[in-house]
């Protein structure tokens, strides 16, 4: 559905000429986000500044068109895709770091502001930014807070919306609203808390004041090995159960750690059934003391081959492996396909295996590279898109593996989001009740339902998901 | 102001519908917890029924090795700890005006305490709620998982939205486990000895500030590392009951001042040297007793300068509907409005007492 003359002179007239883009070559640029299923945009504008997204906003209002905004396009479920075509409204032209008040602890940054570029900012402050998806080296803030994401170092620091205290958006009908503040507690419902995690299902996201916190003194990595990933389980349940929040605690399963210690040199051990990955941070005395009541417990519970970082350079190399773990998955097969599931940390030992007997069952090698401290998991799904009708197969696999988790009473993502990927699948943890309760907040705020349709909930000209978690060609992943 | 019928549901789908039942008949509808917050807000307009919601006090779930519970929300704080301390754990949660507050009360009407300073209020550690709306429906959000970005953080809009918008019957939480070391150490230095508290290498997990100069600062973590930090304070350690103390706190007429960190010194000076009040100076909050009128609207002035408020959290009918309970509305009202409308068409829901 191209957008009438009007419609794109409209655009041209709210961000400039030169920043309304609908040659259909360059659009297909902007077809998908970290996911495999794309529909080309109509239209792509790029707004320089709250004004002109507000413009922009009205067009799409007067004319009754979807709107999706996009950040970096690095999401995983989908969320960036314009699905039932219209404009996409990308962000990053707005990408400056307006304050760093280091008295507050706070920043106030535009949408556009890569993640990694605002904690190297910070640095110089010796503040940080805490939420750390592992695709910090791109996607932007104003993703992270339209998605709510997480990241390694979530488990003791929190996800966004812990991280998030006030935002300026543009509603549906083009108006600018600041939501919450500086100070705790404001009269009122807490809109930037709905609105956190909302998918661009509610506003665009134009300014987003965050929480910086202190850079810890001193920081402790170590790794060690288990002789079954049940065992690696039981220690990440009995290291928290201890009274120990670690800010990480990551597990790579044997497929993994093979993979990557023929690619890095991690000293990763390869008979290893299951890698744990701890950091704890803060004053000295507190992580010298954390660690050695960590590797006793880790040693009861069959721990083995402990390393401890004892230089930067050391703790990179131990991360290095768990952040590359999916390029050296190439090594394996071409392709992978990343799911993102929660269970309560107790059902791990017995999700992974359903997760290995489900790709057992359709014969694809599975991965699993995950935050076990939350219970988030995120299985790999490998093939070679050359082979006839594997994708159906990964497919397939993939929602199994979901039933599996919602069985076990977790939830369909931890941090990716719903998207496009999972809203046929909202039906499995929510009732019509449940569902008609967040259908009324969309209602309230977007009544024409115009941005972003077709995500978080079922979309009936579409009833089937599709694969849209990130697939793509191992070898060129860098980060995810 | 006295409720014509008082009804005291036993489950979830009871209190569903005697809700559905008083708004289809246009009744006005007062959901009350522990009551320990009754007092915050505006005039009650109207109120045909009160919804008491301590019958509803079941442990519906404790999960101990994933550290999450699921609770009914008329059970206490007090009970929800018990259960959590069982197995060595706790929510860290520490509302004035204790004991008695209900997990529902709590959330409904966003109260925090000292541990905010570490682990912020309920907001940041609730997980999954279940409301009964107008229309009889009762409507879940979120789940029993610590991570979760299924759906519309709607555990976020009933927080703090005193019952405006449904009546919360359950509600899961992230727990979390009991500190290895817990010390607490007092000084009498005012705001410059709580600012060298909040300095120090290892955040504290509360400092409070009392109008008296009395500051007391509590350190979770490490045995080393708190021994370590609190010896380089060189403050005095006190016992820990001191915090159960302050907790009970309250004051007849009272208002809780929130504001940017960085401006709470000046606001709450400002106040006046006989003022009454203590602050929780990392969190950018203060709880004062309430002046005469012109004091009280000379501090919102203040506050509301910096990007704050003043909230009445108890006074008199006469001074509420002189002063307002609220202050300025912000500028989102009419979004607010929006949402009120769509949850509470009827507007059957504690009228007259939130903002909205």
């Amino acid at each position: 559905m191209a957008l009438a003359s009007p419609v794109i002179d409209e655009l041209r007239r709210a961000v400039g000429r030169d920043h309304v883009i609908t040659s259909p070559d360059d659009l297909r640029i902007f077809e998908r986000d970290g996911s495999i299923e794309g529909v080309a945009p109509d239209a792509v504008v790029l707004p320089a500044n709250t004004q002109e997204v507000a413009a922009a906003m009205k067009v799409a209002a007067r004319h009754n068109v979807p709107i999706v905004p996009r950040g970096a396009g690095t999401g995983l479920s989908g969320g960036a895709v314009t699905i039932h075509g219209g404009i996409a409204l990308q962000v990053t032209r707005m990408r400056r770091i307006l304050e760093i008040d280091p008295i507050a602890e706070t920043a106030l940054v535009e949408p556009g502001v890569v993640n990694q570029e605002l904690s190297i900012a910070a640095a110089t402050h010796h503040l940080f930014y805490a939420p750390d998806p592992s695709s910090q080296k791109a996607c932007t803030i104003g993703g992270n807070a339209a998605e709510n994401s997480g990241g390694p170092h979530c488990l003791y620091y929190g996800v966004t919306t812990n991280h998030v205290l006030g935002m300026e958006v543009v509603f549906a009908d083009g108006s600018v609203r600041w939501v919450t503040g500086d100070a705790p507690d404001r009269a009122g419902l807490d809109l930037c808390g709905l609105l956190v995690g909302s998918e661009g299902t509610l506003c665009a996201i134009t300014k987003i004041k965050v929480r910086l916190l202190r850079i810890p003194p001193s920081i402790a990595t170590l790794m060690a090995a288990f002789p079954t990933i049940e065992d690696a389980s039981q220690a990440v349940s009995a290291v928290i159960g201890g009274g120990i929040v670690p800010s990480a605690l990551e597990m790579m399963d044997n497929v993994t750690v093979g993979a990557v210690e023929a690619h890095y040199r991690a000293g990763y051990p390869t008979d290893a059934g299951a890698v744990l990955l701890v950091e704890v941070d803060g004053v000295p005395e507190s992580t010298r003391e954390l660690m050695a009541a960590i590797r006793d417990i880790l040693a009861r519970n069959h721990g083995y081959a402990m390393r401890e970082a004892a230089t930067q350079a050391e703790r990179d190399l131990l991360w290095a492996g768990r952040k590359g773990a999916i390029g050296a998955l190439g090594r394996i097969k071409p392709n992978y396909y990343l799911h993102d599931g929660v269970v309560p940390r107790s059902r791990l030992p017995q999700i992974l295996s359903s997760v290995g007997e489900i790709g057992q069952h359709y014969k694809l090698p599975v991965a699993n590279v995950f935050h076990a401290g939350d219970g988030n998991l995120h299985p790999n799904l490998l093939f070679d898109l050359r082979d006839k009708g594997v994708l159906e197969q990964v497919e397939a696999a993939g929602e199994e593996m979901l039933r599996a988790v919602v069985e076990m009473g977790g939830a369909l993502s931890g941090e990716h989001g719903i998207g496009l990927e999972k809203n046929a699948f909202m039906p499995w943890i929510y009732s019509e009740a449940d569902l008609d309760a967040m259908k009324r907040v969309k209602a309230a705020l977007d009544p024409r339902g115009i941005l972003n349709p077709g995500k978080i909930f079922p979309d009936p000209s579409r009833p089937r998901a599709h694969l849209a978690g990130r697939t793509g060609f191992a070898a060129e992943a860098q980060w995810w | 102001m006295v409720a014509i019928e008082v009804a005291k549901p036993a489950t979830q789908e009871e209190l569903a519908r005697t809700l559905k039942e008083a708004a289809s008949a246009g009744r006005a509808v007062v959901p009350v917890g522990g009551g320990r917050a009754s007092g915050m807000g505006g005039v009650v307009e109207r109120c045909d029924v009160e919804l008491q919601t301590t019958r509803l006090d079941r442990v519906i779930e404790h999960a101990p090795a994933d550290m999450v519970v699921t609770v009914e929300a008329g059970i206490t704080l007090e009970e929800l700890q018990a259960e959590l301390a069982k197995a060595g754990q706790f929510l860290p949660i520490d509302p004035f005006n204790s004991p008695g507050h209900t997990v529902g009360g709590l959330l409904a009407t966003g109260w925090s305490g000292p541990l905010r300073l570490r682990f912020g209020s309920a907001r940041d550690f609730l997980i999954g709620i279940r409301v009964a709306l107008p229309d009889g429906s009762l409507a879940t959000a979120g789940g029993r998982v610590v991570k979760n970005v299924s759906g519309y953080d709607l555990m976020k809009l009933h927080h703090g939205a005193l019952g405006s918008l449904g009546v919360i019957v359950a509600a899961s939480f992230k727990v979390f486990p009991r500190a290895l070391h817990d010390m607490t150490v007092e000084s009498h230095g005012g705001w410059d000895a709580a600012e060298a508290a909040l300095a120090t290498a290892m955040m504290p997990c509360a400092v409070e500030l009392f109008s008296d100069g009395r500051v007391l600062a509590r350190f979770l973590g490490s045995r080393d590392a708190v021994n370590h930090i609190v010896h380089g304070l060189g403050w005095t350690e006190v016992d820990s009951a001191v915090w159960a103390e302050h907790s009970r706190r309250s004051f007849d007429r009272w208002a809780r001042i929130t504001v940017p960190r960085s401006d709470l010194r000046r606001v709450v000076e400002s106040l006046g040297p006989a003022s009454e009040w203590w602050a929780s100076p990392g969190a950018g909050m203060a709880h004062w007793r309430l002046g005469d009128v012109d004091a009280a609207i000379d501090a919102r002035r203040l506050a509301e300068a910096c990007g704050g408020s003043l909230v009445l959290l108890a006074a008199p009918d006469d001074i509420k509907r002189r002063l307002g309970a609220w202050g300025t509305p912000p500028p989102t009202l009419d979004v607010m409005r929006r949402l009120k409308a769509a949850f509470d068409p009827d507007g059957v829901l504690n009228p007259g007492r939130f903002l909205v």
